[in-house]
């Protein structure tokens, strides 16, 4: 009886597994032009909204800290290390965000139409578990040790989050044609109409 | 505001608006606070009446749009001493009372609706943060020194 039952579970279990899979969206093997566009987006974002050198080494540089606990009491220290933390994790949050955007897009798509190397598929694999799990310990330091605690974090996150960048830049280079660039210029790109 | 403005045309105007409008502001923080302030809330377009007659609507709108996202730029770069030295800079400017500059600022945060169009969202965070500290640090240090005129009253707004 015993048997029948655990039988009867395995059965079940398969049952939703199967169906769980059956529900699964496939990849498009062409023509899905939508995840291109989100994938440069998150590569222009990272690489002009969250990994210019120096937007990090204002949020990292302890020489603010310095001059906050110089120039004012010592509530004002927190308020100032509560405020950098809360920033830091946004930007760590932000990049993890757009980092698992590129390798969605590089599992489902990437490998149909970008023709990359074995070998470069595989460094972008270690690349990318290496900066999600980055992303993790940095989270953990920033809680327990502050903004200034995971300094060297940072510069493995964003040294790893360069190369995925430009490994990404070359799956999209077809759609930076020099045509569309002098268009780009030439138009209202540089206007303020939203 | 149909047709977009010739590339040369946009910089001359920049260049033109440098020399002439922003010529005597010389802090980023003061620069914002203007250039956010010739922006149309509903449409999201610069006017600059002078700038406009000597180019173009168009030119003049981006030119304005080109500099005002220079000058928040600036600020995300300044340090946190930086800022706060532009901003007692701008309060002297103001010629506000400091105490109802501080309050007003802590209470409606201008700041916030002066940020350009396509900044990243972590960029004005950083801002908005640092400025938040740098007015805690301002009013610390005028607590400490009284002046006359530093009435510290809230808003009525509030």
């Amino acid at each position: 009886m015993v048997g029948l039952l655990l039988y009867l579970a395995l059965g079940i279990g398969l049952l939703v597994f199967l169906w769980a899979l059956a529900r699964r969206k496939g990849a498009p093997v062409e023509g899905c032009g939508r995840q291109f566009v989100e994938a440069r987006q998150a590569l222009r974002t990272l690489q002009f909204g969250l990994l210019p050198e120096n937007l990090i080494q204002r949020i990292f540089d302890p020489e603010d800290f310095r001059y906050v606990t110089a120039a004012s009491s010592g509530k004002i220290g927190e308020l100032f290390l509560q405020e950098r933390t809360r920033i830091s994790l946004m930007w760590v949050r932000r990049v993890r965000s757009e980092i698992r955007n590129l390798m969605h897009f590089h599992l489902a798509y990437s490998r149909l139409h970008a023709k990359l190397s074995l070998l470069t598929e595989i460094r972008l694999a270690l690349d990318f578990a290496l900066l999600l799990m980055a992303c993790r310990a940095m989270r953990i330091l920033l809680y327990l040790r502050g903004p200034y605690g995971a300094r060297s974090m940072v510069r493995v996150l964003t040294a790893t989050a360069g190369r995925v960048c430009a490994a990404s830049e070359k799956s999209l280079a077809f759609l930076n044609t020099p045509a569309l660039e002098s268009f780009r210029r030439d138009s209202a790109g540089h206007g303020a109409a939203i | 505001m149909n047709t977009p403005a010739k590339h040369t045309d946009v910089l001359a105007a920049a260049d033109d608006l440098r020399r002439r409008t922003l010529a005597d502001m010389t802090q980023p923080l003061g620069r914002l606070i203007y250039l956010a302030s010739t922006r149309d809330y509903n449409t999201g377009l610069y006017y600059h009446q002078g700038l406009a007659l000597r180019f173009s609507e168009e030119a003049a709108c981006e030119a304005l749009a080109d500099c005002h996202r220079e000058a928040f730029e600036e600020l995300v770069a300044a340090s946190l001493e930086e800022l706060v030295y532009e901003l007692e800079a701008y309060l002297k400017s103001t010629r506000v009372a400091a105490g109802d500059f501080i309050v007003a600022w802590k209470g409606l945060e201008p700041y916030r609706v002066a940020v350009p169009v396509g900044i990243d969202s972590l960029a004005s965070e950083l801002v908005f943060s640092n400025l938040k500290v740098a007015l805690a640090i301002l009013e610390e240090r005028l607590m400490a020194r009284p002046k006359p005129g530093a009435s510290l009253h809230p808003l009525p707004v509030q």
